[in-house]
């Protein structure tokens, strides 16, 4: 499985407003956490370097592993602090709120914190999306709220960091988007979505805010769903918007013989697209 | 007017029959995605981690060491690490290979449809081939230079040219086989697995020669792309579905647009003008040599058997 080097997946954190004094906590962020990885790489040097060189080359890729760790947990953590913070000073919530308050002048108070967040969050998901070690993200997915089980993989697609709850045997698709907060106009919407148990979403799909995806439901490739939409227990939902296509039988046991079957019968389902091909052409004419 | 709660009613009761009937078509696509993560793969990715670093390190010192004027040593840190990074990912490669090679002495991979769920033996070692050649070929795609990902597709057993490009798609490493100068667009997903329900499809891709896989367009396990086909972007294709030789695809599933006709440069035909009459007409490419060889050339063999 190679991951196109122009689509860095992960979690997803939008950036939007985009002001000088949030560098303050990209400073504060990124200051701290390389400071306590210098400390350990100090004591590492302090303790090997002279004394035992060929013990020091030996396990300097252990350690590498080890600060990698280290500096996404500070941060992480130094992160968590803040965010405890901001949401004492303002709670986040659901809802629809103004960007731009009297006529583009003034940023709306929810919208800013929101950004706020969002800044915050960065630094830290960015760097455990660096290498391929999913459980990492599946870290900064618990402190940020988010609830998910520690098997889900959501690795590969871009899954917002708040208002989202996951059941349990999640998978989400190669490139599909998971949002729970989407900008339309002068519009911010701020929306819980829910996924339950054993949902597959497709690849290259999106999921807008709100929706509810019920148990053992299939969201299909290249497929999206409206805000506020709710995906029924166990049916397959395909298109632009998402519409029922047909149920979800595929967790019924012993039918391995049925879909083998059906894969190596190439001819007939040749035929089959030829059939559709020709509908086409005799709609046009 | 009357007539539309007619046409309703039929089509539910249709939709209603086919619930009864229960269909078990797979035409729809979800993901390969693995669909259960775990930490046991650490216990893999740790040792390989720290022998390809020691590699790269024991290298590093070792050769510093010759070079005792620092000035010299500050001005070859750069080349050191490229050098570094070649020499880490290659080590990645090798130890992942070697592990492969146990799994693949243990349990041979084959194509098929297997139950996805913990304790099957074809689907644990499915994912633990992805997993592993994960981590390596993510170090690849992560690096500045382009033709070391196909080197890496070939590493681990995929049949690809280095005439083809992939380097922005998601392909899947088991089970693939390029033909020459393919074309995979930004962002598609050529998977060669793929989970739907409680059981896991494998099975073969085969992409020919000069096809185009446009950008963000699903590709499912089985699909045979021919020569000179376009799947344009978008798209997606169904199991099994076998797209015919120099015809441009596209929708969900993809559908036969229309004839690609832009291939037809390379089929051996050559436009000449007519400059008198202001007309333009086809000629086939003729190759300069000998009379009598010329008929060694495709298809000129049968006339002469039929004059």
């Amino acid at each position: 499985m190679s991951v196109p080097s122009s689509l860095t997946a992960g979690p997803f954190v939008s950036l939007v407003l985009i002001k000088k004094k949030y560098l303050f906590f990209y400073f504060y962020l990124i200051w701290i956490s390389f400071f306590t990885i210098q400390l350990e790489f100090w004591w590492y040097w302090d303790l090997l370097f002279e004394w035992k060189f060929i013990h020091f080359i030996a396990f300097l890729p252990l350690l590498c592993i080890v600060m990698y760790l280290t500096l996404i947990f500070v941060s992480l953590f130094n992160a968590k602090l803040i965010l405890v913070v901001l949401n004492l000073i303002h709670k986040p919530k659901e809802g629809v709120y103004m960007r731009f308050l009297s006529g583009g002048s003034k940023v709306g108070k929810d919208y800013r914190y929101w950004c706020m967040r969002n800044v915050v969050k960065r630094w830290p998901i960015w760097l455990s999306h660096k290498f391929p070690l999913p459980f990492l993200d599946n870290i900064c997915f618990k402190l940020f709220n988010v609830k998910t089980k520690f098997s889900n993989s959501l690795f590969s697609g871009w899954v917002d960091t708040e208002f989202i709850e996951f059941g349990k045997e999640v998978a989400v698709g190669q490139g599909s988007i998971i949002q729970s907060s989407v900008i339309i106009g002068n519009l911010l919407i701020i929306r819980k979505t829910i996924i339950e148990d054993n949902v597959k979403v497709g690849a290259h799909s999106v999921i807008m805010p709100g929706t509810i995806v019920r148990k053992n439901a299939v969201l299909a490739a290249s497929s999206m769903t409206t805000i506020g939409e709710e995906l029924e227990e166990g049916w397959i939902y395909l298109g632009i918007p998402a519409k029922k296509f047909k149920k979800d039988v595929f967790f019924d046991d012993g039918l391995e013989e049925i879909i083998e079957k059906q894969m190596y019968n190439v001819e007939q389902i040749r035929q089959e697209y030829e059939k559709l091909h020709l509908r086409r052409q005799d709609k046009e004419l | 007017m009357n007539d539309e709660p007619e046409d309703l009613d039929e089509k539910k009761s249709l939709i209603e029959n086919n619930q009864e009937r229960k269909d078990y078509s797979i035409n729809f696509i979800t993901s390969s995605v693995i669909n259960r993560i775990s930490l046991k793969f650490l216990l893999l990715y740790i040792p390989i981690l720290w022998l390809s670093g020691y590699m790269a390190l024991a290298v590093f010192f070792d050769m510093s060491r010759l070079i005792n004027n620092w000035i010299i040593t500050a001005l070859l840190i750069p080349v050191w690490l490229f050098i570094l990074y070649f020499i880490f990912v290659f080590g990645l490669a090798a130890f992942t290979r070697a592990i492969l090679v146990i799994i693949n002495m243990v349990h041979k991979p084959k194509e098929g449809v297997f139950k996805a769920e913990e304790g099957n033996r074809d689907f644990e070692f499915w994912r633990l081939r992805t997993e592993l050649k994960m981590l390596a070929l993510w170090f690849m795609n992560k690096g500045p230079l382009p033709w070391i990902v196909p080197w890496g597709f070939r590493w681990f057993g995929v049949r690809i040219d280095f005439s083809s490009h992939l380097q922005d798609a998601w392909v899947d490493v088991d089970f693939i086989e390029f033909g020459r100068k393919v074309t995979t667009g930004q962002g598609a997903v050529v998977m060669s697995s793929m989970i739907v329900g409680q059981y896991l499809i494998v099975k073969r891709i085969i992409i020919d020669d000069y096809a185009v896989v446009g950008g963000v367009s699903n590709v499912s396990p089985g699909t045979i792309i021919k020569k000179d086909t376009v799947l344009g972007a978008f798209s997606s294709t169904n199991i099994n579905q076998i797209l015919d030789k120099g015809w441009i695809y596209f929708g969900i599933p993809a559908i036969k647009l229309k004839p690609n006709k832009y291939a037809e440069e390379r089929q051996g035909k050559i436009t000449r003008k007519d400059v008198d009459r202001q007309e333009k007409y086809e000629v086939p490419l003729e190759i300069n040599i000998d009379e009598d060889k010329k008929e060694l050339i495709n298809g000129n063999n049968n006339k002469k058997e039929d004059t």
